[in-house]
């Protein structure tokens, strides 16, 4: 018996070496099973293949955030690189805020995506995402997009490279503010929060809307009123950071905040009791000005039809204006089951006439130099100008925030406290203390309050 | 000692036929329940980190100004819902046994279609009609000139529906049970009382709902234990919100684990969820002698 079991496990030892050399033969070849460094660089300064050609007839496996839908630019980029190479494209559809829990789930189990278009996910987690400065050459992309939405929150390694380079803006209601006989702002005047907070509530009395303002709910837009209010999440110290979350500032602008939900907002949204998207209430036209991103705006220019629509810039607070830049990137799982594909494709994506293109249906700010957006509109290029100068509202405090990488300690916390903030259970300081210590307990830092 | 033995002195037969049972029991309970304990005394993320704490899980958790609030408030949410839990399916099922109704089995139907919901999806459709801008009920409630409600704002709105919605796709499966019940009482008990001259009241109050002490017992326990740990109902209708104020304890564990990533934190509260609803169910179980005395 003893001796039978030998001769079969020596059987299948020399089966399973003989596959071996086969498959080594066979990935020597084929650079999608790594079997080929992805070194070299071409004429475009994109990292390529040198030794073998375009891996053909496999499935990139990515993972994007909602159904693509009209104007989508990633996915009728996918769609034409599909077709070029004859590759199939299998997409995997997780909101961004889900992917914080599925992504470690499908790490454990081996199961992860070749591609990834993230918003954080390559900066929480460097150390699972293909170092970008090995697939494309670096230098050809503007180095506030490496940094902000590229780039590891714990190292300088370029995790990401941002296919979506966005900035919070306003849209507003053209039809609305005519009928209320109130003129949008300009760059060369914009409002204040104040002004906006009054002008919204003669949008409401006049301009035949619901609500004269709406705002997205995530903290990233909340932000905005904190920098432009003097405030920040964290103040430097020396090496190191203090949280600053609930300083007198910020609880002024929370409570100002709170009171604008009550009066021109549609509360519920901030409130937390429901699951409404602002975005809708503006589409329909319930909404007058809305805070958002720039990322809006080409749905707006196929989906907003009840009215026109502008874009304005955002009002001064106490500390001046401000604005977040931010956005998604793609990145490749190194334990993914095919990264040489997603390189390949990664590296096709940002050939110079395939960007073009792409941001051409993106309309959206250009993350490579020498490459931009043409809007073929007076009206877009109008739209276009003031989103464009919203980048320049960038506070320095939002960048000492950013490079504090707060939202590894603690993220959806921030967004939770505000939320209780707005539906009255907690008082704003109450909300903002509670976070401020929970933050400061899970990084280590000191309260500066 | 010797009862001991005896539960263990089964032969082969036994065992092939418990097999496959305590094999699923065993993968998907005893193995979780063993890793739950486990990670209760880690700080584990759920990916990468896994340090042993103690019971600083335990002490956070008791210390917690959150969780006492948010486990009154399941306590407050059961306590309200647990006579409807009953009452409702029990009256339903006097009346689709009654035998002056006609098209019974028509209302058991409607009545146990929606347990046959996923609750994410009843919660989802009771999201829909409840909603506050676009809602079917708001619509109907301004078009007959009424002011629509915050459902989503007042705290005491937002609960009323999710216990409307609950005892909606639960009351089926507990008419069900009652009306086993009610079938398997004597006819001849309600034969002799009406001889005696007991008005049906009288009957329903002296006979019916004495000898349904049994289901009333596993209708409580079961509306208990349901009630206790409401998730998907809540995350389709609410997520929780307005605020935290329909953030029951099963939404709280799942907060802290999955959106938070503190499963070692998560664990901890689960553990002692589950030692409190197993003491919840005991005193159940003694205060009413197990629904087998009248």
């Amino acid at each position: 018996m003893k001796k039978m079991f030998r001769k079969t496990m020596a059987g299948v030892m020399a089966a399973a070496l003989a596959v071996g050399s086969l498959s080594a033969c066979g990935g020597a070849s084929k650079p999608g099973n790594g079997g080929a460094p992805a070194g070299g660089q071409d004429a475009s300064g994109n990292a390529g293949n040198e030794n073998a050609g375009p891996i053909t007839g496999q499935t990139l496996q990515v993972m994007i955030s909602e159904e693509p839908g009209e104007g989508d630019a990633l996915g009728s980029a996918l769609k034409k690189w599909s077709e070029e190479t004859g590759n199939e494209i299998k997409q995997i559809i997780i909101s961004h805020d889900d992917m914080l829990s599925k992504f470690p789930s499908m790490a454990k189990n081996n199961d992860l995506p070749d591609l990834v278009a993230t918003t954080r996910l390559h900066q929480l987690y460097p150390e699972e995402f293909v170092d970008m400065d090995t697939v494309l050459d670096l230098s050809q992309f503007n180095g506030s997009a490496l940094k902000i939405v590229g780039k590891s929150y714990t190292s300088d390694t370029i995790t990401g490279i941002p296919d979506q380079y966005t900035t919070t803006c306003m849209f507003y209601n053209q039809d609305a503010f005519a009928a209320a006989g109130i003129d949008a702002p300009t760059i060369d005047k914009p409002w204040t929060w104040d002004e906006l907070y009054e002008n919204a509530k003669t949008l409401q009395e006049k301009g035949g809307v619901k609500y004269g303002f709406a705002a997205d709910v995530s903290r990233a837009r909340y932000d905005i009123l904190m920098y432009a209010g003097g405030g920040s999440l964290v103040q430097q110290d020396g090496d190191t950071f203090k949280v600053a979350v609930n300083s007198p500032e910020n609880i002024q602008t929370l409570e100002r905040f709170v009171q604008a939900n009550n009066e021109v907002m549609p509360k519920a949204i901030w409130a937390g009791g429901t699951t409404d998207n602002p975005v809708e209430y503006f589409k329909n036209g319930d909404a007058a000005i809305l805070l958002s991103g720039s990322w809006n705006y080409n749905t707006f220019t196929t989906e907003v039809s009840k009215f026109t629509f502008g874009v304005m810039p955002t009002p001064k607070g106490s500390a001046g204006q401000s604005a977040i830049i931010g956005g998604e990137a793609l990145a490749i799982p190194v334990n993914g089951k095919n990264p040489e594909l997603a390189k390949q494709f990664v590296a096709w994506l940002f050939e110079k006439g395939q960007y073009e293109e792409f941001l051409q249906i993106r309309k959206e700010p250009s993350v490579m130099n020498g490459i931009t957006y043409t809007p073929d509109t007076d009206k877009a290029k109008e739209d276009f100008a003031i989103i464009q100068n919203e980048a320049g509202y960038v506070t320095d405090t939002f960048m000492v925030d950013e490079s504090s990488s707060w939202r590894t300690y603690k993220d959806n916390e921030y967004r939770d406290a505000l939320k209780r903030a707005v539906a009255g259970e907690l008082s704003a300081k109450d909300a903002l203390d509670g976070f401020a210590k929970a933050l400061a307990e899970s990084s280590g830092w000191d309260m500066a309050y | 000692m010797k009862r001991k033995n005896q539960a263990f002195s089964h032969d082969r037969s036994f065992w092939m036929f418990v097999l496959p049972s305590l094999l699923l029991f065993g993968v998907f309970f005893l193995l979780p329940l063993g890793m739950s304990i486990w990670f209760s005394f880690t700080n584990y993320d759920g990916w990468k980190t896994m340090d042993f704490m103690g019971i600083k899980n335990y002490v956070d958790i008791l210390t917690s100004g959150d969780f006492y609030k948010t486990l009154s408030r399941t306590m407050v949410y059961t306590a309200c819902n647990l006579p409807f839990k009953v009452a409702i399916p029990l009256l339903l099922a006097a009346l689709v046994t009654s035998q002056s109704l006609k098209g019974t089995t028509l209302v058991r139907t409607l009545v146990y279609i929606p347990v046959l919901f996923s609750a994410l999806v009843a919660g989802i459709t009771i999201n829909w009609m409840f909603g506050q801008e676009y809602g079917l009920v708001n619509f109907l409630l301004q078009k007959i000139g009424a002011d629509p409600l915050q459902w989503s704002l007042n705290p005491v709105l937002a609960t009323v529906v999710i216990s409307v919605a609950s005892n909606w796709i639960s009351a089926g499966y507990y008419m069900l049970l009652y009306v086993g019940g009610i079938n398997n009482i004597s006819r001849e008990l309600y034969e002799a009382a009406s001889v005696d001259g007991a008005k049906k009241v009288q009957s329903f109050f002296r006979i019916t709902l004495p000898l349904l002490m049994p289901t009333t017992f596993i209708v409580l326990l079961l509306s208990t234990v349901n009630l206790l740990k409401e998730y998907a109902l809540i995350q389709g209708i609410s997520l929780g919100g307005p605020g935290s104020s329909t953030t029951y304890v099963v939404q709280y564990i799942f907060d802290q684990g999955f959106n938070q990533s503190r499963y070692g934190y998560a664990s901890a509260a689960g553990i002692l969820i589950s030692i409190l609803f197993i003491v919840i169910a005991v005193v159940q179980f003694k205060a009413t002698k197990g629904g087998g005395e009248v």
